[in-house]
């Protein structure tokens, strides 16, 4: 009797994995961030192209750099931040697909040529890009808003009031910038220094989440480090909120479409990347994110509301935004035990 | 036997505080769920300030894609892993319960359980990596694979522990009134055995539904289910519209449940010898 149920349960097996069809022809599938990508933009290119687009997500660059290595996932694109391009061309998973040979490739904006993780753009094209920094309450706080002091010794209106993004590189570069020291930073003096302003503010901050948006826009918070995109669209909800360009500086980063080694349907693939460079499309995804593309000539199709913002781009005077590649594996093991001495 | 279970219960019941207790424990377990369900008709953006009573979540989930791909692929593999894993429960608990005894039968029994022990993260990058050796690419179908593997001892362990209480004499006086073993096994065995095996279906089902670890990393294209979708949205900030699919999903699984309840039961009703 056994055999009969143990046969039953083979026989299912066997069902379901018949069942289970290869994919059609024309399609194309994607492992992007969450909510990172227009559905107008897909549906355009599904519709121009006849091409099905799949969409599948992950929460981090280093979740999706696991997922990669393994070889076998599948996917055809991602949209990997600037220093994990650099990190996956190391690890040989892209395809060399030399988009500066396409069609619209003249469309992009010069300064994103030769970009420090990928010189001449031979695996990756611009997905958006944008800068973080944080968002305050005007009407709660009412002198200039434009320094780290702010968000780092806040005054007494602010503190209680905060929100930091839960991002280790993000919070001590902000305090590495605030005290005047360098960027990837394994001095123990300087550390000493980061990790004393940390403590002292640990008592000020109400929250440490990536719901920025969500926190400054319904008022639990005055203070949120943001992304510019995020801090445009609270904007939009609570219009006293401001974004602030701090004068110690600030961070830039961009995220970059690019082709998977092995990608199963390559082709299609390198259609998205050159339809992603048309101005009306990376348009799309500006109006969608909130975030600038780097493809000229998209600025007519840009929402002018957008475009118009203070978030949208630095403006004159400011600080240019800094991109910062990924440190030295002592300095990461520093980082971290600093970072979780404050979050403790 | 009957008069005895009663009594323990009522022993089990009067212990002083038991009332408490069992509040206590009941409301630890279910007020998340209350408070999931009350803001997915939260009018504020927010997931965690309450501004108002409305539908909009469930009017943006239901026009959602994205949202209703991940929840349709979490049903999909879990009705199919639970459907497979439990067969396969079943078999082997009826293997090592009710046949011949064979060697190695205790080390078979440690072995079926021992997903149960090891952390998941662990079982989440060897299946990660057999996939990987047998040059499968990642699809739906190595998720149900290995939902199905993961799910076995939760659905084995209600089923063993229901065959071991059932009264091995029933079966045998079956046979003796010269039931065929099919016929045995198909009007005393499976009647008694189908709380079990409801049971550990059920286990099987909500541990499938919510597996993250193991999901993330075996899901090909288009396979993620709904609790990698979420979790993959924290960081664009979450929104009560999860707290509105979650709501549905759960309506889902609580229809599921009880029609599987009232099924069994009419099932079992339907399949009993007059004589009882």
């Amino acid at each position: 009797m056994n055999r009969t149920a143990s046969i039953l349960g083979l026989g299912l097996a066997a069902c379901m994995l018949t069942s289970m069809h290869a994919y059609a022809e024309g399609s194309l599938a994607i492992f992007n961030w969450g909510d990172y990508i227009s559905d107008e933009m897909v549906k355009k290119f599904e519709q121009t192209y006849d091409v099905k687009v799949t969409i599948d997500t992950y929460d981090s660059n280093e979740t999706m750099l696991a997922k990669l290595k393994s070889g076998i996932t599948g996917y055809d694109l991602a949209v990997p931040s600037d220093y994990m391009v650099e990190i996956l061309i190391k690890e040989d998973l892209l395809e060399r697909v030399e988009p500066n040979t396409f069609e619209n490739y003249k469309n992009l904006e010069p300064q994103w040529a030769d970009v420090y993780w990928d010189k001449g753009r031979h695996y990756s094209v611009p997905w958006v890009w944008g800068t973080t920094s944080f968002t305050v309450s005007t009407d709660v706080y009412k002198g200039d808003i434009d320094t780290l002091a702010l968000m780092l010794e806040p005054p007494d209106e602010l503190k209680g009031r905060i929100n930091l993004l839960r991002d280790v590189n993000e919070v001590i570069n902000a305090a590495l910038r605030y005290r005047g020291l360098p960027l990837c930073n394994e001095n123990p003096a300087d550390l000493k220094q980061v990790q004393d302003l940390l403590t002292n503010l640990k008592p000020y901050v109400k929250s440490f989440a990536y719901e920025s948006k969500e926190l400054a826009s319904s008022g639990e918070v005055d203070l949120a480090q943001i992304w510019n995109g995020k801090a445009y669209l609270a904007r939009l909800e609570r219009p006293d909120l401001r974004y602030a360009y701090p004068k110690e500086g600030y961070t830039a980063w961009m995220d970059n479409l690019v082709v998977i080694k092995g990608a199963p349907n390559i082709e299609n693939a390198k259609l998205f990347m050159n339809f992603l460079m048309d101005p009306e499309n990376a348009a799309m995804m500006t109006n969608f994110t909130g975030y600038a593309n780097g493809v000229s000539g998209s600025a007519q199709y840009v929402d002018p509301k957008l475009a118009g913002s203070r978030e949208y781009r630095p403006p004159e005077g400011a600080p240019d935004p800094e991109f910062v590649p990924v440190c030295n594996e002592r300095v990461i093991r520093l980082y971290d035990r600093l970072w979780t001495n404050f979050l403790k | 036997m009957a008069a005895q279970s009663t009594r323990s219960m009522r022993s089990l019941v009067s212990f002083r505080g038991f009332g408490a207790m069992a509040a206590l424990c009941l409301i630890i377990l279910y007020v998340p769920m209350a408070v999931l369900v009350t803001f997915s008709f939260n009018a504020n953006r927010a997931v965690t300030v309450w501004g108002g009573f409305s539908f909009q979540w469930y009017v943006k989930a239901a026009s959602n894609s994205g949202l209703q791909y991940a929840a349709w692929n979490s049903l999909t593999v879990a009705l199919i892993a639970t459907t497979l894993a439990t067969a396969i429960a079943t078999s082997a608990a009826l293997a090592t319960g009710r046949g011949q005894r064979f060697r190695g039968a205790q080390a078979f029994y440690a072995l079926v359980n021992l997903p149960l022990m090891l952390p998941e993260i662990i079982i989440a990058v060897g299946t990660l990596s057999f996939f990987a050796l047998l040059g499968m690419t990642l699809s739906l179908t190595t998720v149900i694979i290995a939902h199905t593997v993961f799910c076995i001892p939760f659905s084995y362990l209600p089923i063993r522990s229901r065959l071991e209480t059932m009264d091995r004499r029933l079966e045998e006086a079956a046979m003796d009134l010269y039931a065929t073993q099919w016929r045995a096994f198909r009007h005393v065995t499976m009647p008694l055995l189908m709380p079990g095996i409801m049971s550990g279906a059920m286990l099987a089902f909500v541990v499938s539904l919510d597996d993250f670890i193991i999901t993330a990393m075996v899901a090909g294209a288009g396979a993620g289910t709904l609790p990698v979708y979420v979790y993959t949205q924290l960081k664009q900030g979450v929104t009560p519209e999860i707290n509105a699919i979650s709501t549905v999903l759960l309506a889902v699984s609580i229809l599921l449940v009880a029609a599987s309840y009232f099924v069994a039961k009419a099932g079992s009703r339907y399949s009993r010898p007059a004589a009882s």
